[in-house]
């Protein structure tokens, strides 16, 4: 981690939107994936991404692709 | 809850030698106190995955172990708490202070539904997850907590809002922001005011100077973000409103329509009470309308918040001066706010003053531009006499009024001019040509002025801090101009309300605390009382005069205002972070010209993401930022902000210490890159990835997500090492990795495991068939100590280690993530609630026991005793079987106490 985890963490309420429409447009992504169509480093949006899931604005999908990774979807809210 | 302050027995921890003790201590009959510094009892072992040797499911264990504890009749669990002391001796018994923290929530209204924390809009990194995942700042601590109950992380009042007189929740605003949440900003500032586009442009923003940020590169813009919220909302083709609730069938008069006059009669009349505004002036907003240049606040501006005040249905009657207060009453109001501001200019009391026409009160010259009369100055040389923001807004008004020259006079040298520096920039940058240091003589003329006589002034302040200009006489200077306009302050309108103020009084005078004046159905508050302040002072001011006069209203005492947690440490901020990247603050850098022709405002909006941008530079001081949203997410009204840390003070007859032990940081062995490389984890940490609750969705590589196929373990790290002045086994790390090994083969079929070790400690009932039981299921062992690992550009680790098996060679692998089987350390807070030197530790820092073969659990204080890991590295069968032995000595002790021998 290049920046401070707690300073990373600290965004994800100001990258979510940004994510979860690249999902909701692209995905599923990988991290990896997601990390170059941001932007973001993919450390960070590992963190981003992993949270988004702990609060049910993503999910991921069954099966890994070819190079080791979970793709993952946004998941539509009311 | 038990109320009770005597109990038997103390356990201080609740991990699962705790639990133990508290529940078989319970079962004997002994009330017991259990008292667990964090949020949830259940210790390290519910955030384990499996238990060795078995297997067994860790949760389904400790789970019931939690329940019974919670629930069991004899035993009383405080949560969030600390043994601050304990005091006395086993014949006497024993005192004992415990301070419990503020959950902020009512623990017997919440239902764990967690809506608080999907609404809470700060993310901070989750520390019952390995700090892997982010959590909210309303959060219930993991699925399986007990209490399964939330709390609000608030170590104090972030500095932004502590410093805002309004009570504006700054941090508040900032994170909704930050989190998208622009109409619910809107609403959170106008919970404190209904003037958010006035004092996003207005304020001198104290929020910005104290700031923690500003320490690093720059405060956040926050006042630049509230005019964000209010350009937003005002922009919506239907702005939603503040439901006026039903009246109350009370009636308040607010005399004054300023910043205090206007909050007030908002926050009465969100409250169901009848409010009307009377105003001298042709047009509501006091000196935000009538005063400050469109070019720093247009009038719309202001027009926009006032409506917010009349839509609620708060009626205002301009061009109505009141000076009989008993009039009011007669008309049915059953209290009057007078509010009215400090409209009445100073004067210099010098010769031309008053007989020479052309020089005239700023606040006129400002007012008359306000309400559009502008006066032409085209060609002409005005001189501004002061140095404060009236005069610099005077000054600057002239030039773009097309004053060929204007001048500013004032006393103090330029650094010790009220105004704000930059003002003073700005104003320069514009054309004014300032005269610092200088008094007025007097003005010199036939009809109207022509001249300003200046005279040096030596110094401004006597030696106690006084306004007593002194001047040299000798020193004088003329200073031509056709218009001279004096801002060497205000006063409020005393001869109005002559009852509420004394002979010579600057202000009208009230109870500082609860604004009530000598007429007790009267409240006075804002300018007009403290003298002339900030619009944001104003504000509070308003708000604390709502407040009093509500509870005058209702017969209850003048109390209750405002009290919030104490500010955070700024250097506790800052050092929650091992490191701040730079992140530039906003460009605020106005365009000045240096000849302004018109009023268009100067500073330009921010743009949505520039607002986004600026937000994500806080620092999330106080952590909760306070913007409610919890408090409008909970259905059954469980959060309380309001709730303040307890102390408490019982007795207990025997003292049972089970305060565990703590995990070696490993960031102490930096040659193995935690904190810095991606992919390199501790058992811990490891632990959250296999267990139930984990933050991911598998065993993945914290750097990208990958799923990894080489894993390394690197045994010892930070036990057995003389270099981090740890040279004792931790015991239980060699088995938990072991453990580990087995479960990300069953999670992860593909994965290899290999384990760098010293050698492997599995003295136990079946621990050493867990042993072969790992190896047997393809972990692949190396003997050895690792001496390094570096990270390669894709993420992986390169280890370098001694493979003795090998020949001893030094050989180097290459992984795809590495976990640093960390060991324990004894926690040093075991004996901080007891004397100085009191409780014993050895000599590696545990809790010594008097003779560990044949008493254990007793320790150097009678009547206190040690049970589980407190003592020395212990698994969990080892710490139950131990808390087992404490138990019975803390049994005897109370038995003693019953029955002296």
């Amino acid at each position: 981690m290049s920046r401070d985890l707690r300073e990373v963490i600290r965004e994800e309420p100001l990258v979510r939107g940004r994510l979860v429409e690249l999902l909701f447009d692209a995905g599923p992504l990988t991290v990896p994936e997601l990390a170059e169509r941001s932007g973001f480093p993919e450390d960070e949006v590992m963190v981003w991404t992993m949270g988004l899931r702990k609060y049910g604005y993503v999910a991921e999908e069954k099966g890994v692709s070819d190079d080791g990774h979970y793709r993952y979807a946004a998941v539509k809210r009311p | 809850m038990d109320t009770s302050t005597t109990y038997d027995a103390l356990v201080i921890g609740s991990g699962i030698g705790g639990m133990e003790a508290a529940i078989k201590l319970g079962d004997m009959g002994h009330s017991v106190l259990v008292v667990e510094k964090e949020p949830s009892i259940g210790g390290k072992m519910i955030l384990l995955s499996k238990v060795f040797p078995t297997l067994d499911c860790a949760s389904c264990i400790s789970t019931p172990k939690m329940a019974a504890t919670a629930h069991h009749p004899n035993v009383t669990v405080l949560t969030q708490s600390v043994v601050e002391s304990v005091r006395g001796d086993a014949e006497r018994g024993f005192q004992v202070t415990v301070r419990r923290s503020a959950r902020y929530v009512d623990e017997s209204l919440c239902t764990g539904c967690r809506l608080c924390e999907a609404a809470c809009t700060v993310a901070v990194p989750d520390q019952f997850n390995g700090e892997m995942v982010s959590r909210r700042a309303a959060y219930i601590p993991f699925p399986q907590a007990i209490p399964q109950k939330a709390l609000v992380e608030r170590p104090g009042t972030s500095p932004c809002t502590f410093g805002c007189p309004a009570g504006i929740k700054a941090h508040g605003y900032v994170s909704l922001v930050r989190s998208g949440k622009y109409e619910e900003a809107f609403g959170l500032v106008a919970e404190t005011t209904p003037l958010v586009g006035t004092l996003g442009r207005a304020c001198y923003a104290p929020c910005e100077t104290e700031c923690t940020r500003g320490s690093l590169e720059g405060p956040v813009a926050i006042r630049r973000l509230k005019r964000f919220i209010a350009d937003t909302h005002y922009a919506l083709p239907e702005p939603p409103r503040t439901e006026a609730p039903a009246p109350n069938g009370k009636r308040v008069a607010v005399v004054g329509s300023g910043p205090a006059g206007l909050t007030a009669a908002w926050q009465l009349a969100r409250q169901g009470y009848g409010v009307r505004i009377f105003e001298a002036a042709p047009a509501p907003g006091g000196a935000p309308r009538l005063s400050i240049p469109a070019y720093r606040l247009p009038a719309e501006v202001v027009e926009r918040d006032v409506a917010n005040v009349t839509d609620l249905g708060v009626e205002i009657v301009t061009g109505k001066r009141v000076d009989d207060l008993e009039e009011l009453r007669r008309q049915g109001f059953d209290t009057v706010l007078v509010a009215t501001g400090t409209p009445r200019p100073a004067r210099l009391r010098v010769p031309g003053e008053e007989e020479l026409g052309g020089v005239r009160a700023a606040l006129d010259f400002l007012r008359d531009i306000r309400l559009g009369q502008p006066p032409d100055l085209s060609g002409k040389v005005v001189a501004v006499i002061g140095g404060g923001n009236v005069a610099i807004d005077t000054a600057r008004s002239a030039r773009r009024l097309g004053a060929a020259a204007v001048h500013m006079v004032c006393l103090e040298r330029r650094g010790g001019m009220p105004a704000y520096a930059w003002e003073v920039g700005e104003a320069l940058d514009e054309g004014v040509e300032l005269h610092d240091g200088w008094g007025i003589a007097g003005f010199r003329g036939g009809a109207a002025v022509e001249a300003v006589e200046l005279k040096r002034c030596t110094a401004v302040f006597d030696e106690k801090g006084r306004f007593a200009p002194t001047y040299d006489e000798t020193t004088r200077d003329d200073l031509r101009c056709d218009l001279a306009l004096v801002a060497i302050g205000m006063g409020a309108d005393t001869a109005a309300f002559p009852l509420l103020s004394s002979a010579g009084a600057r202000g009208l005078q009230a109870d500082p605390i609860t604004l009530q004046t000598a007429l007790p159905w009267v409240f006075a508050a804002g300018d007009a009382v403290t003298g002339p302040k900030t619009i944001a002072e104003a504000v509070g001011h308003g708000r604390r005069a709502a407040h009093m006069i509500d509870r005058w209203l209702r017969d209850l005492p003048l109390a209750g205002f405002d009290a919030p947690l104490p500010v955070v440490d700024k250097a506790e901020v800052l050092a929650r972070q091992r490191s701040h990247s730079l992140r530039e603050p906003l460009d605020g850098t106005l365009r000045l010209v240096a000849s302004p022709t018109d009023f268009a405002e100067l500073e330009p909006a921010l743009t949505e993401s520039e607002a986004r941008q600026a937000t994500g530079r806080c620092l999330d001081c106080g952590v909760c930022s306070e913007c409610h949203q919890c408090l409008a997410a909970c259905p059954a009204d469980a959060i309380d902000l309001g709730m303040r840390p307890q102390q408490l003070e019982v007795e207990v007859s025997a003292v049972v210490v089970s305060t565990g032990y703590r995990l070696f940081p490993a960031d102490l062995k930096p040659q193995y890159g935690w904190g810095r490389f991606k992919n390199v984890i501790t058992g811990t940490q490891m632990e959250r990835l296999l267990a139930p609750t984990r933050p991911y969705n598998t065993v993945l590589r914290p750097g990208d997500g990958r799923v990894p196929e080489r894993v390394a373990y690197v045994m010892c790290t930070g036990s057995r090492d003389q270099t981090v002045g740890n040279p004792l086994c931790s015991k239980f790390c060699c088995m938990y990795s072991l453990k580990q090994n087995q479960l990300i083969m069953g999670a992860l079929p593909l994965a290899d495991v290999t384990v760098h070790y010293i050698d492997i400690r599995a003295a136990g009932k079946g621990y050493d068939e867990f042993f072969e039981q790992a190896r047997a299921m393809g972990t692949s062992f190396v003997k050895g100590r690792v001496a390094g690992i570096r990270e390669t550009a894709d993420g992986n680790l390169i280890l370098r280690y001694e493979d003795i098996d090998g020949g001893g060679v030094i050989a180097e692998a290459e992984y795809d993530l590495v976990v640093l089987a960390v060991g324990v350390q004894p926690n040093p807070e075991a004996a901080h609630p007891f004397a100085d030197g009191a409780l014993t530790l050895d000599e590696h820092g545990y809790v010594a026991e008097v003779d560990e073969d044949l008493n254990p659990g007793a320790t150097s204080i009678p009547g206190v005793f040690v049970a589980g890991a407190a003592s020395g590295a212990r698994d969990i069968p080892e710490s139950i079987l131990h808390s087992g032995a404490a138990v019975a000595q803390a049994a005897a002790q109370l038995e003693r106490r019953r029955v002296p021998v």
